[in-house]
């Protein structure tokens, strides 16, 4: 059961894009779910076993199928643009090719204006380019209808900001339910759900505190836990080393690599070598452009 | 809206005032719709002829002009009535007819269909003198119960009967027997009628109940033209000139309604865009975790129904203190201004709702349309 469960999480979590193949995977994995119910209804032991063997057999083929197990973004050889405040306009990302595997810890470097934030924003489909495309997963995004966005940013997308960005006058615990409130999770489930992912960044001690009574790194660290909570596909974070001293970015970054050793995809915009250091791979941008994959 | 704990109670408070205004000005106006329903019911049937006069005020007449009456055609009955007020002097201001004492002559009974039921005790009967039957307001203000003696004009009645409370005119009429009303009557009058007019022959007005088939309005027209000296009163002419009046005052009374909608909304819109430009790093957040413009526009609206609902609750039961407050030291003296129907009350509750929704709805819709990035880098 867990399997499949898991394996429709998996799916479901490429569909954003609108991914054809995928969905006709989440099709045969469903089918097989109600199989799987009838065999263990009749009691079925034979028709059980059988099942399970295929389903872990599923499994294994989607871990190998790459376009399931990455997150690709281009901007083809359009500039993209964004119109910065007196209307001025900035060529913010410049023939963008990129492509984030499962499971990897990338930093994103640049100097100030070189459009990583940008880049960032437009991954998280935060933000829509004023001209231009930007393709993930080789949907372009404007034509993902906007009433699927806030959808798939509260079941697949998870965010870290520099300066926190709690709701001061919610507890830590009320902070991590916030997402799950706008997912399809039943009431029930959210509280649990909740102190579990405070207990994943070692907060369980802090969870009626309001963010003016934590730390900088327990914000964060409540921060972090709010993007974990619906177990988000890529978690991207923007500057979270920011507002925090050394011994508290070492904490937080111990933190993030840790949960990316458990499978967590991160993608962090960072001025912080140190930070940067600590992830697995770097992307260096200059003027709009990926200067260095 | 809880953080912002001045400015919403502010809010609260300005709406509160409005609702308290509508309800009062509006127990005010269910009081008088109550009074010209009375009216209407009273004089659906029948024709009242008055000595020329101004409106209401009629000059006494005599019985003499009810033989003139009878011979009209088309009509079934005459019976004259008395009138006097139950203060000799008019000194205190009333709101709506003041007390009264009135009575008919014997035998309009079968024709009448305004019947007042009594609460307790008994109908006047043909041979009773120095009796009275009293409306319900004015129990408290005479003192008075079935079997007790009170003061008519200097003059002991005995109390037989209690007349089931309308809320409209009766409720402060003291009915007595014709020929006591007669006498009271005569009293209020100047000096030249006191000596020209004997008081069994003094009568304030005629009601004439028409035949079967008979349209009153038409033949109130036919004894206006007929008779000399006499003004009528059917069922049309009471609507046009108490209607008229009426509708003046459900104006003002609207009017108030479309101030308090004015200022109430506009201070509903000031504080929640002013709360959303505060917020406008948290709605960011809330979006970026994934919260439809669905979830954000109910957040806001329903804060905004919250705000006109405890505005509203504040304002119809401050109203309701207030209205009935007045009411209790006005029923001393048999008077009461306001009716807090339960339509007046659920309907300013709901408006207040209603209110404060609408002017939500653009600061709602201003709040999905913020765009997160900017949000989230707002300070």
């Amino acid at each position: 059961m867990e399997t499949i469960l898991k394996l429709e999480k998996i799916t479901k979590t490429y569909i954003m894009g609108e991914n054809k193949a995928a969905k006709k995977a989440l099709t045969e994995i469903k089918k097989l779910h109600r199989i799987y119910e009838n065999a263990c209804q009749k009691k079925d032991a034979e028709k059980v076993k059988n099942i399970g063997l295929k389903l872990e057999k599923a499994q294994s083929l989607f871990a190998q199928e790459k376009y399931l197990e990455s997150y690709k973004i281009s901007s083809g050889k359009d500039f993209i643009t964004k119109k910065a405040p007196k209307g001025v306009v900035v060529h913010a990302l410049n023939g963008i090719d990129l492509e984030i595997k499962k499971g990897e810890l990338v930093a994103i470097m640049g100097p100030s204006g070189s459009g990583k934030s940008t880049l960032l924003n437009m991954l998280g489909i935060l933000d829509e380019p004023t001209s231009g495309h930007v393709y993930i997963k080789g949907e372009n995004i404007t034509d993902i209808k906007l009433r699927k966005l806030p959808e798939v940013r509260a079941n697949e997308l998870g965010f870290v900001f520099q300066s926190f960005n709690l709701i001061p006058t919610l507890t830590a615990l009320e902070n991590v339910i916030l997402p799950l409130k706008y997912s399809k999770v039943s009431k029930s489930k959210r509280k649990k759900m909740a102190e579990n992912a405070l207990k994943t960044v070692g907060l369980s001690d802090r969870m009626n505190h309001t963010p003016n009574e934590l730390s900088g790194g327990q914000r964060q660290r409540v921060a972090i836990a709010r993007s974990l909570v619906n177990n988000p596909a890529i978690i991207f974070g923007d500057e979270l080393t920011g507002e925090l001293d050394t011994k508290m970015t070492k904490e937080i970054m111990e933190l993030i690599v840790k949960l990316n050793n458990k499978g967590q995809t991160f993608i962090i915009v960072t001025h912080n070598p140190e930070v940067a250091k600590l992830c697995k791979r770097t992307i260096i941008m200059r003027d709009g452009k990926i200067v260095k994959k | 809206m809880f953080r912002r704990k001045l400015r919403t109670l502010l809010t609260i408070v300005g709406i509160s005032i409005g609702i308290l205004a509508m309800v009062v000005m509006g127990g005010i106006a269910e009081k008088l719709n109550l009074l010209v329903d009375g009216g209407t019911k009273y004089y659906k049937d029948k024709v009242t002829v008055s000595g020329e006069g101004l409106g209401f005020i009629g000059s006494p007449m005599t019985l003499s002009k009810k033989s003139e009456l009878e011979n009209i055609e088309g009509v079934a009955a005459v019976f004259g009535e008395t009138y006097s007020t139950l203060e000799k002097d008019l000194s205190t201001v009333n709101f709506g007819p003041p007390a009264s004492i009135t009575s008919t002559q014997d035998g309009s009974e079968p024709y009448e269909s305004f019947v007042l039921t009594l609460s307790k005790g008994r109908k006047l009967n043909p041979d009773d003198t120095k009796k009275a039957v009293i409306g319900s307001d004015l129990v408290q203000k005479l003192n008075a119960k079935v079997g007790s003696i009170i003061k008519v004009r200097d003059e002991d009645f005995e109390v037989v009967g209690i007349y089931e409370k309308t809320f409209s005119t009766p409720d402060t009429t003291v009915s007595v027997p014709f020929k006591d009303g007669q006498n009271i009557m005569i009293e209020d009058q100047p000096e030249i009628i006191k000596q020209s007019v004997k008081s069994s022959e003094i009568v304030y007005d005629f009601v004439v109940y028409p035949k079967p088939g008979v349209d009153p309005n038409q033949l109130a027209d036919k004894i206006k033209a007929e008779v000399d000296g006499v003004s009528t009163i059917g069922p049309k002419s009471f609507q046009d000139q108490v209607t008229s009046s009426v509708k003046i005052f459900s104006s003002i009374i609207y009017g108030i309604g479309a101030i308090s909608l004015l200022v109430g909304s506009l201070s509903i819109i000031n504080t929640m865009t002013m709360s959303i430009s505060e917020r406008t790093k948290e709605i960011g957040v809330k979006k970026a975790v994934g919260a439809k413009s669905s979830s954000i526009m109910t957040e806001y609206l329903t804060e905004a129904g919250i705000i006109g609902l405890v505005g509203g609750l504040i304002g119809v039961s401050l109203g309701v203190l207030i209205a009935n407050s007045i009411n209790s030291i006005l029923e001393k003296t048999g008077d009461r201004i306001f009716l807090m129907s339960p339509r007046l009350l659920i309907g300013s509750l709901i408006f207040s709702i209603i209110l404060g929704i609408v002017a939500g709805i653009y600061p709602a819709f201003h709040a999905t349309r913020i765009n997160i990035v900017k949000a989230l880098r707002e300070e």
